[in-house]
């Protein structure tokens, strides 16, 4: 398949559980930390011991930002970007339908959900857990 | 019964402190050659850049070349083919940005390395079309936060600051006319520059907020210029420059925190403002010259985007944590107000030369000859925070 650019080895195992539909990330099998992106160590102990854990898929908006003008091939304008932390302690940052850019704000409830990218890949993205504001 | 023996402490000499001092500055045509490059000329290259603005430097130092023992060039350019190019034969030098390579000279002439060292910064960014965005994003490599985001749909540094932006107004209250004062303000520092490129381009509040956004909620104007162009510093150990023709310009102190921790996710931009880096700079440097913020004449901030302006004030205690929206609007940050910052008119206004300019512009305004010059000017406190590596440096005349 086409897929992202891989900064590190570790990179495939996380996109393949995306493809899945199961994001995982990797956890330091000495100490639990959560690391995200993936690496080869733990930034806590050291240990390049690791497991892949499946994401709980909710958490919270951190903050967001919305472009007017196409920058990527495969985000035409207007496009919003979320960051949010997840329950896990990690902050993932990707994008929302641009219709819910409306009733974000910080410390809402937000869940993962699964998107196609045009390149041919999955992506997580996000959206409005407890649904659209009243 | 003997009175205690005076003991000078073992870390009063190891410090950097009062050790340096810039005695020569220099610049290349930033006007003429965005003109020319905005045609499609090409002027010269980060070497030339380099060179036009060395030359200049060693003329205002009134030193020759071969003074010259210690060579730290700028990141666009090679340390190797800058000293060759240059013809210098340097007995210690580096590549460094803009705030290490003041630190690195003080560094070097305390430990005797070196005793003259020439700065020489040259970038050709717009005219070789440098990408700040997208996957293969300039200084990608270095810091992942660059490009990693692109498959999700965030590209550019610029919407990196956007997203901190966003939080801090959601935050505190802070309103995008608060963040205007910004752009507005140093745009008015740059009408009275004759070098900068924005000098004849006035901007007004109602023209920041009507400008079309980027990344929202930074407009337009919250984003840096791109520019070729050059700087040079000449800086000296300090009894040496006292013995130069120029008045010398001393580097009281400089001071280093960085935070990395979650970085690629924008942990310590969101979390935090990058304040623990500043507190911990302020405290050290403030301690240091025995002064706080209030003391400073003026204030010099790494601006690739404006927002870092309010974030800094924040961190260094100018203002309180969460009032910087307030504090621009009340205080006045521009030609009148009571802290002027970024009197060059910054990234935003005068020319993109990545923190190089901030240090020639405290120079200008110790030395009197700045565009517009900030009365009584004894101390100017230079402050960058770019991606976690927080430095701030304070210059001083005596």
């Amino acid at each position: 398949m086409a897929g992202p650019r891989l900064y590190s080895p570790f990179d495939k195992t996380m996109w393949e559980s995306v493809a899945e539909g199961k994001m995982k990330i990797q956890r330091c099998e000495e100490c639990g930390t959560y690391r995200y992106p993936p690496g080869a160590c733990c930034p806590n102990c050291l240990s390049t011991e690791m497991q892949w854990e499946e994401i709980s898929g909710t958490g919270k908006v951190l903050s967001w930002i919305t472009y007017h003008k196409q920058y990527l091939p495969a985000y035409p304008a207007p496009t919003t970007v979320v960051a949010a932390m997840l329950d896990e302690g990690e902050i993932l940052i990707t994008n929302i339908d641009h219709a819910e850019t409306k009733d974000l704000a910080v410390d809402r409830p937000i869940r993962v959900i699964y998107g196609d990218h045009p390149d041919g890949y999955r992506i997580p993205r996000f959206t409005l857990a407890d649904g659209p504001a009243s | 019964m003997n009175a205690p023996q005076t003991v000078t402490p073992a870390a009063s000499d190891l410090s950097l402190d009062n050790v340096a001092a810039v005695v020569g500055i220099g610049q290349s045509d930033w006007r003429a050659d965005y003109k020319s490059v905005r045609e499609g000329g090409k002027p010269t290259d980060s070497y030339g850049y380099g060179a036009v603005s060395f030359r200049r430097a060693l003329e205002d130092a009134g030193i020759q070349k071969s003074d010259v023992d210690g060579l730290i060039v700028g990141s666009p350019t090679s340390f190797e083919r800058a000293s060759e190019l240059y013809g210098v034969t340097p007995r210690w030098g580096l590549q460094a940005d803009s705030s290490q390579a003041i630190v690195a000279a003080m560094m070097a002439i305390k430990a005797g390395f070196c005793e003259v060292v020439a700065l020489v910064y040259g970038n050709d960014q717009r005219s070789a079309k440098v990408q700040y965005g997208g996957p293969q994003a300039m200084g990608g490599g270095a810091n992942l936060s660059y490009v990693y985001h692109a498959p999700f749909g965030l590209t550019s540094q610029g919407a990196l600051y956007a997203m901190m932006q966003r939080r801090h107004m959601e935050l505190t209250g802070a309103t995008e006319a608060d963040l205007g004062q910004v752009a507005v303000g140093q745009r008015a520092w740059a009408g009275h520059n004759p070098a900068a490129i924005m000098k004849d381009r006035p901007l007004s509040l109602d023209d920041y907020l009507s400008s079309p956004y980027i990344a929202e909620p930074l407009h337009l104007h919250d984003y840096c210029l791109i520019n070729d162009g050059g700087v040079a510093l000449i800086i000296m150990e300090k009894s040496r420059a006292r013995r130069q023709g120029r008045k010398p310009v001393t580097i009281k102190t400089a001071f280093r925190y960085d935070l990395h921790g979650g970085s690629t996710t924008l942990r310590p931009r969101l979390m935090d403002f990058y304040h623990t880096g500043h507190k911990v700079v302020s405290e050290k440097v403030y301690n240091a010259v025995g002064f706080g913020p209030r003391d400073v004449d003026a204030v010099l901030v790494y601006d690739s985007f404006s927002c870092h302006i309010p974030f800094a004030l924040e961190g260094f205690g100018f203002c309180g944590i969460g009032e910087s929206g307030a504090f621009m609007r009340e205080t006045g940050i521009g030609p009148g107000g009571k802290l002027p910052v970024n009197t060059h008119g910054g990234h935003l206004s005068e020319s993109y030369m990545q923190g190089w300019a901030h240090q020639t512009e405290a120079v200008r305004q110790l030395r009197g000859e700045a565009g517009l010059n900030v009365p009584n000017c004894r101390n100017i406190q230079y402050i960058s925070d770019v991606v976690g590596r927080v430095y701030s440096i304070i210059y001083g005349v005596d």
